[in-house]
């Protein structure tokens, strides 16, 4: 199927003269051009992550019928957008045992793998490839970025329950087994390396044009990968895997500038009245994203959600992971305590603790909220961005004051495209995390080859009917 | 640059005799023999001992059935010489030594004998292991490295480094490259390029003529001075002379650019950019092959160079070094150490606290640590930059003055500026903002217990924390394993409420040590930190605690050594040599390996041990002796995948 699909590119593209040192063009534009009414945009995948768990009660919709009009507390300001969420109670998480002693550094890490790290080898990184990856490793050679990882603080937290290396901590994406995908946490060189720094300025020039410098930086980086690939032949095998990762790295580099130069042709032959834009005239102009001056933890969210967004509007990638928040030493001073996140979240259900963990939670969906709500809010294709996302925010553990993980919190938003049944809350759903990541992918039209770690099914419920 | 910094690595695997390939044979010789000996008492340990007792105190929880916490002996019983059952064992020593295990409520316990020779025949199993330096597998400069090497090659400022993401350090430093960050490095070497070149056209810059050399005439070897120009970068850049494919490359980048119609300095511009975004300036690696079919392989002496410069200086290597390493000289073991001792006396050396001292010492976080700013209004940046500052000229002056490691512990100086003088109480004689070293009159100061950015990271935001401060001591300073606390334990602050109101924090600790399960445990890590409960959350010396009872300093450590004072618990922890000094050289060789220590490294750290000892324990000897141990000297590569299909 993805081999049809390159080869019909492939033509059309050799037909405008694009350089074809990469099989990245080959199918960038969202749908064949011609048919002036509809391009149907790609659907997105986006996951955003919040640690410890939730306050049950105040988490779960009362019944079905309520979802809608008297939502509970933690999800009111998602209220305008609630018609297009979907809340399902009953997914389980990873049982962690053998691992009893380290559920806060695998609620992240098994977040989107689905499965548990290899016990033999427990100090290294070895788990599998997460699900926003295998999503990436599927389109994302479409776009200037395959995958955009964020997070909103370093991911250097340092300590080993159960012997688990530390990584484990604080990343939830990992490119294979071996491999954890760190995340950018500085909004500003995110913005500038993505989007150019035109934008950080605010002076509407357009993102993403390059100059013939950079093209020939290009050609200039394809030597050097010859070059690192001449280094990696006489290197020991354990010396290649780790050049491996450079290989990869400036591999999109180069990817990224041969994107844009795309995209300027495409423009050029727009101009000449040859339509291949992926783009409709009347989709929203790209959003502003101002990068805020002091350290307020919700602007600094904010601006994060702002990138995913104009990441995603710019179809600069498809595929984005953003950890809100680590399940380490994290504390909110902006809602007026100190005390750190995990402290509160053991509160053996006393009021003043269940109501600081409660109002931590509420922040962090609120910035969900308001990322969601902007995408709501653009204009795209037919609809909105949002009806074209997935959009997935949770916790790898329900309640964590005592770390069960039968119930794990979840919100999608977004249709994906029309493929998720939206707008309601299903109270009593069974499956597991690996049952739900599977079922998203399929949604956003990634063909898995096996399920997803401990999957054993896809969710029927959850899928729109044809 | 950050304080936080790096650690570039960190931790992993095995080790062998202080001796190098190279070192005198009829030592060798002599060691083998003894060596002998020792292995086959291993194994005799490991069968008569070691393993009936696994079977009969361990192994219905933690074997074939049932694997209780995720262990198992099965492995370990089966090949006890093997880096993964090494850890096993140090586990095991920790569990049965502090007796958390076997837990409390099963049948068959171990008599307080068994417990002991239990504990001295897993002390012999390291010599099971095979004789292995580990891997020193290629690694990517961290950005403070970056940072410095661009400074140090083409004098540009080393914060042209500082959007690139800081590393995850610690255990684990994951070296993996986002490809944000190689955009990063790209966008970098434009940057670095802009800053030493001169424009199109303009007068070259001093570092050009340096660096590019003459523009040849019209109608010379246009492409034959390019690629002497290229020789020449790349031997700083790559920090080893260049291969001729290399070459290869780079004047393929000059090609590149000459096609694509730009002048020759424009060329060279390219092919420099090049070589700033290669592999081979990225990262550390070998100048040459290893020999095919060998597995254990000294590092070439440019590998040497990097290693050694990127461990004191955190930068490249000088010309010095650079020229010993040409030479081929370097490995000479008389000529390493004397390289060891002028690195750490130059000013670039305090990189090695930057990267391991703050780590060590904790203290790489104190500049983001939430503190309760209504409680503690003085914990301003300032503050912390100040305490940050004391513990490293500390550190430093421990190091240039070649003192004993016990000095870390027990000294009658520190460093002071206005700021940091009022928690000392010492502000009307030290004022003003510049750091200076102040005598101190007060012992219960002076050395890193007293200190206080380090008791400030061991307490809480808001109150001490015995706890936090007796592990630390254990781990930070006498290099002691605690076993990780049971999942599921409340804090203090989970207590009633009323019932503790009256009661010092001491108090309230010691009631969770009521429940037999957590006492194990704190009744040693308590103890120590309750001997510094006279220092508060931030270091400041009192008499009450927020509760307003009167501090008690008293415990005791494992052992039965009484103390009742700060003072005093200084004294018998400084009283423990042996343990501070191993403790040390073990956390710095595993910074020097980035790798964790593992089976055969024990046998490397006695061996560093006896002759650490015989200086009496001074810091430069500690360091030298790393550097020319048999680990840091030769690396383990995997064969070739190629090598492995053939195989099969």
């Amino acid at each position: 199927m993805r081999n049809k699909m390159l080869i019909d590119r492939r033509t059309s593209l050799k037909g405008i003269g694009a350089t074809l040192a990469l099989p990245l063009f080959e199918s960038l534009g969202w749908a064949a051009p011609g048919k002036e009414k509809s391009f149907k945009p790609p659907v997105r995948l986006g996951f955003m992550y919040m640690p410890h768990g939730v306050i049950m009660d105040q988490f779960w919709p009362k019944n079905p019928e309520s979802f809608l009009t008297a939502p509970p507390p933690a999800l009111e300001a998602l209220r305008p957008v609630l018609n297009h969420c979907l809340l399902m109670k009953g997914i389980s998480g990873v049982p962690i045992a053998p691992f009893n002693g380290a559920p806060h550094a695998l609620e992240l890490s098994t977040w989107l793998t689905a499965r548990l790290p290899d016990a033999n080898r427990r100090n290294q990184i070895h788990i599998a490839i997460s699900a926003d990856q295998i999503a990436a490793n599927y389109v994302g050679f479409q776009t200037s970025l395959p995958s955009l990882e964020l997070a909103t603080m370093p991911q250097t937290h340092k300590e080993n329950q159960e012997g688990l290396n530390e990584g484990y901590y604080s990343h939830c994406s990992f490119r294979s087994a071996t491999q954890a995908v760190p995340a950018e946490i500085n909004p500003r060189s995110v913005l500038n390396r993505l989007f150019g720094k035109a934008d950080a300025a605010g002076d509407g020039r357009k993102p993403g044009t390059i100059s013939p410098a950079q093209a020939l930086d290009r050609k200039m980086l394809d030597l050097v990968l010859t070059g690192a690939r001449d280094l990696r032949r006489k290197l020991p095998q354990d010396d290649q895997h780790k050049l491996d990762e450079y290989l990869d790295s400036v591999r999109s580099v180069e990817r990224r500038i041969a994107a844009i130069e795309h995209r300027q042709q495409e423009a050029a032959l727009e101009k000449a009245g040859v339509s291949v834009s992926k783009r409709n005239s009347s989709d929203s102009p790209p959003i502003e994203v101002k990068i805020p001056e002091g350290d307020k933890r919700s602007e600094y969210m904010q601006v994060m959600c702002d990138l995913n967004v104009l990441a995603f509007q710019t179809d600069t990638t498809r595929v984005s992971t953003y950890i809100g928040s680590t399940p380490n030493g994290v504390s909110y001073p902006e809602l007026g305590f100190k005390d750190e996140h995990h402290s509160q979240t053991h509160h053996n259900n006393k009021a003043e603790q269940v109501d600081k963990v409660a109002a931590i939670t509420k922040f962090n969906i609120d910035q969900f909220a308001y990322m969601v709500k902007k995408m709501a809010s653009l204009r795209e294709g037919d609809g909105t961005l949002l009806d074209n996302c997935i959009m997935m925010w949770g916790s790898g553990l329900e309640d964590g004051n005592k770390h069960t993980r039968e119930n794990l919190p979840f919100i999608l938003a977004g249709r994906g495209g029309g493929a998720l049944n939206s707008g309601r809350y299903l109270p009593d759903t069974k499956g597991n995390q690996g049952d739900l990541l599977t079922t998203l992918l399929t949604c956003a039209g990634i063909p898995l080859d096996r399920p997803i770690g401990i999957a054993t099914k896809q969710i029927k419920e959850m899928v729109a009917k044809v | 640059m950050t304080k936080t910094g790096i650690i570039n690595c960190h931790v992993r695997a095995l080790a062998i005799f202080g001796f190098a390939w190279f070192m005198l044979l009829p030592c060798k010789a002599a060691a083998d023999e003894d060596f002998a000996t020792l292995q086959a008492n291993a194994q005799k340990s490991f069968r008569d001992g070691v393993a009936p007792f696994v079977k009969t105190y361990c192994a219905e929880c933690h074997g074939d059935k049932k694997r209780k916490g995720g262990i198992s002996f099965l492995a370990a019983l089966k090949n006890p010489g093997d880096s993964s059952s090494s850890k096993r064992w140090k586990q095991a020593l920790v569990s049965v030594r502090t007796h958390d295990m076997p837990p409390d409520d099963t049948a068959k316990q171990p008599t307080a004998e068994e417990r002991q020779k239990f504990l001295g025949w897993l002390a012999q199993l390291k010599f099971l292991s095979p004789q292995d330096p580990g891997p020193f597998v290629i690694r990517r400069l961290t950005k403070v490295e970056y940072g410095n090497t661009l400074h140090d090659l083409y004098g540009v400022d080393p914060a042209v480094a500082q959007e690139l993401p800081d590393e995850v350090f610690g255990e684990g430093y994951l070296n993996t490259l986002s490809p944000l960050q190689s955009e990063q490095y790209l966008a970098i070497a434009n940057v670095v390029l802009d800053k030493i070149l001169a424009r199109d056209g303009a007068t070259p810059t001093a570092v050009q003529k340096r660096l590019f050399g003459k523009t040849p005439s019209s109608g010379a070897d246009a492409r034959a001075a390019a690629k002497v120009v290229a020789r020449s970068l790349a031997r700083d850049a790559y920090r080893r002379p260049p291969t001729e494919a290399e070459l290869d490359v780079l004047l393929g980048v000059f090609d590149l650019a000459r096609e694509n119609k730009l002048a020759y300095p424009a060329a060279l511009r390219l092919m420099f950019k090049a070589i700033l975004v290669s592999p081979q300036f990225l990262f550390i690696t070998p100048a040459q092959e290893p020999e095919p079919g060998r597995e254990i392989v000294p590092l070439d002496d440019h590998q040497l160079a990097s290693r050694l410069s990127y461990l004191l200086w955190a930068t490249t290597p000088d010309a010095e070094l650079s020229a010993l390493a040409d030479r081929g000289q370097l490995h000479d073991p008389a000529v390493l150490k004397a390289q060891t001792k002028r690195l750490l006396l130059d000013r670039r050396s305090r990189a090695l606290f930057d990267g391991f001292g703050a780590q060590w010492l904790g203290l790489g976080g104190l500049a983001g640590k939430t503190f309760d700013t209504a409680k503690f209004p003085q914990m301003t940046s300032g503050m912390r930059a100040a305490m940050y500052d004391e513990a490293r000229l500390f550190f430093d002056s421990i190091v240039r003055d070649n003192r004993s490691v016990v000095s870390f512990v027990d000294s009658d100086y520190t460093f002071l500026n206005g700021t940091l003088a009022a928690l000392y109480g010492l502000d009307k004689t030290v004022k003003g903002p510049e750091m200076r070293k102040v005598k101190l009159a007060d012992a219960n100061r002076g050395g890193i217990l007293g200190m206080p950015g380090i008791l400030a990271t061991t307490s809480f935001p808001n109150r001490t924390s015995a706890v936090k401060r007796g592990v630390w001591v254990l781990e930070q300073v006498l290099g002691e394993h605690v076993p990780p606390a049971p999942a599921n334990v409340p804090a203090l602050e989970k207590q009633d409420q009323k019932k503790v109101a009256n009661l010092t924090l001491r108090q309230r600790t010691e009631l969770h040590r009521t429940n037999p399960v957590c006492a194990n445990c704190h009744k040693i890590l308590d103890p120590i930190g309750f001997g510094l409960e006279n220092f508060d959350a931030v270091g400041r010396w009192r008499d009450q605690d927020d509760s307003g009872g009167a501090i008690d300093a008293a415990g005791e450590l494992p052992g039965g050594k009484h103390f009742t004072t700060p003072k005093e618990l200084k004294v018998i922890i400084a009283g423990r040599k042996d343990e501070l000094a191993r403790n040390l050289t073990e956390k710095l060789l595993a910074y020097a390996l980035c790798r964790q220590l593992e089976g055969y490294d024990e046998i490397v750290v006695d061996r560093l041990m006896e002759t650490i000892a015989k200086d009496g324990y001074r810091i430069q000897t500690l360091v030298t002796e790393i550097v020319t141990s048999y680990p840091f000297l030769q690396r383990h590569i995997q064969k070739q995948a190629v090598a492995l299909s053939h195989e099969k």
